[in-house]
């Protein structure tokens, strides 16, 4: 039922953005508009499905913590 | 075609600046392992930022009306400049993902708790792409107005708490060993102020002839607005005493005790107005960053195209962060501070004596202009 939902909001988005920049011929930020568009589709398609993306905060915190380990014995 | 044809008044940056310091950390309170000394741990935290200030606003007015993306450019060459960069776009995508992801949890948590996370996040995020297309200037003019409605509503509130504060809920005062304290600190000095390196977006888009006004006018809206936090926190720690670290949201508790004369009670949702408002410029603010850094390094001749897929990105970023609200408040005090060192202090720090080693901006005229 959401992957309807994506798809519609997708389709409006692009809807919404790309008559104005085809008329205006600005070919390059069509270019970069789909790709991070298709970047943002799979990102949610996934997040949708169910599919467990690492976290950033995880890995933010493994390099922290491994960073910070030799510095906590001196304490 | 230039990216951004707004002009920013000083009116404007001051109250853009404020609403940005006051955003999510009256909601949040970071900085709270300091329990009752939390007043110290942000003046101590205020100091540390308004060093962050100072190398902002000296390289912002070393390279006027110059962005921070081409300010890299400039600096480190353009290979090494573009993947500084881009690792700054990245830190502005996290940090707006952050920001929605705090009010997410916080109108989730206190007003509606049966909504879907999801919900929230999407509405705010749909109303700060609709304020980045609008510009820069757009969102100047709105922190005129949304700037002294929170800053009134906060000092009212402060007031109405008068009868429920104990000056001895701050005492005993200083007994915090010194590890902690300087812990407290510097996640005060990193959560609001050392995000302030957002503005260094922003500080490109002044009027030409105000260039020169950059750095005082922010040391001192910075020490105005931290004047009011302070007021704030005070406040908190007043009323709440010991409880205040136990709480999820300190200041909306304390707001709860509001009791005058059995008729101002319950006087949480018109101070969650003032809030949703800040939240919303904070957000804006750095989620502009993002998409004009993006646009830049891209070299696109507008970056209106980005901001809808960008905003997707933010939203799908922020969900999966974190399982919960307390993990978002952990990582914040304990794994924040830290991982923010590079992208607050260090590359900014660099970036200013490798300038002044360089003895940029280089001049085209004969004559060498040293800018201070």
């Amino acid at each position: 039922m959401y992957i309807i939902l994506l798809f519609l909001g997708f389709g409006g988005i692009v809807l919404f953005e790309a008559p104005g920049l085809i008329y205006q011929k600005y070919w390059r930020e069509l270019i970069f508009f789909f790709l991070f568009l298709g970047l943002a589709f799979t990102l949610s398609l996934l997040a949708v499905i169910g599919i467990k993306l690492p976290s950033p905060a995880e890995i933010t915190e493994k390099i922290v913590t491994f960073f910070l380990k030799p510095l906590s014995n001196l304490f | 075609m230039k990216l951004e044809g707004g002009q920013i008044s000083t009116s404007g940056l001051s109250f853009l600046l404020i609403c940005y310091i006051f955003g999510s950390t009256i909601i949040i309170i970071p900085g709270r392992e300091a329990e009752h000394n939390i007043w110290l741990a942000y003046i101590a935290g205020m100091t540390e930022g308004l060093v962050f200030a100072f190398i902002y606003t000296t390289l912002a007015q070393r390279f006027p009306q110059k962005t921070l993306i081409e300010i890299n450019d400039l600096i480190y060459g353009p290979i090494l400049g573009k993947l500084i960069s881009l690792s700054y776009i990245l830190y502005f995508l996290q940090l707006t993902a952050l920001i929605l992801r705090d009010f997410g949890d916080f109108f989730r948590g206190v007003l509606m708790p049966e909504t879907p996370l999801v919900v929230f996040i999407l509405f705010s995020a749909l109303l700060g792409a609709s304020a980045v297309r609008n510009g820069i200037e757009v969102i100047a003019r709105c922190s005129i107005i949304i700037g002294p409605l929170a800053i009134v509503t906060s000092i009212l509130v402060t007031l109405m708490l008068l009868p429920q504060m104990k000056i001895t809920n701050i005492l005993p005062i200083g007994d915090i060993p010194l590890k902690d304290f300087i812990k407290a600190s510097h996640t005060v000095a990193s959560v609001p102020f050392g995000e302030t390196i957002a503005f260094l977006m922003v500080f490109a888009f002044m009027e030409k002839e105000k260039v020169k006004n950059i750095r005082k006018l922010t040391l001192l809206t910075i020490i105005l607005g931290s004047i009011f936090l302070l007021i704030n926190i005070f406040q908190t720690a007043c009323t709440l005493g010991k409880i205040a670290p136990i709480t999820l949201y300190p200041t909306f508790t304390a707001i709860r005790l509001i009791n005058i004369g059995d008729v101002f009670t319950r006087l949480e949702a018109l101070v969650i107005f003032a809030f949703l408002g800040l939240g919303f410029l904070k957000l804006t603010v750095s989620y502009y960053g993002a998409t004009l850094g993006m646009a830049q390094i891209l070299k696109l001749r507008s970056y209106l195209p980005l901001v809808l897929p960008l905003g997707v990105i933010i939203v799908v970023t922020s969900i999966l962060h974190f399982e919960n609200t307390i993990e978002n408040i952990v990582w914040t005090s304990d794994i924040y501070p830290y991982y923010s060192i590079p992208f607050q202090i260090g590359i900014p720090l660099l970036s200013l004596l490798i300038a002044m080693v360089r003895k940029l901006p280089k001049q085209k005229t004969g004559s060498k202009q040293q800018q201070k």
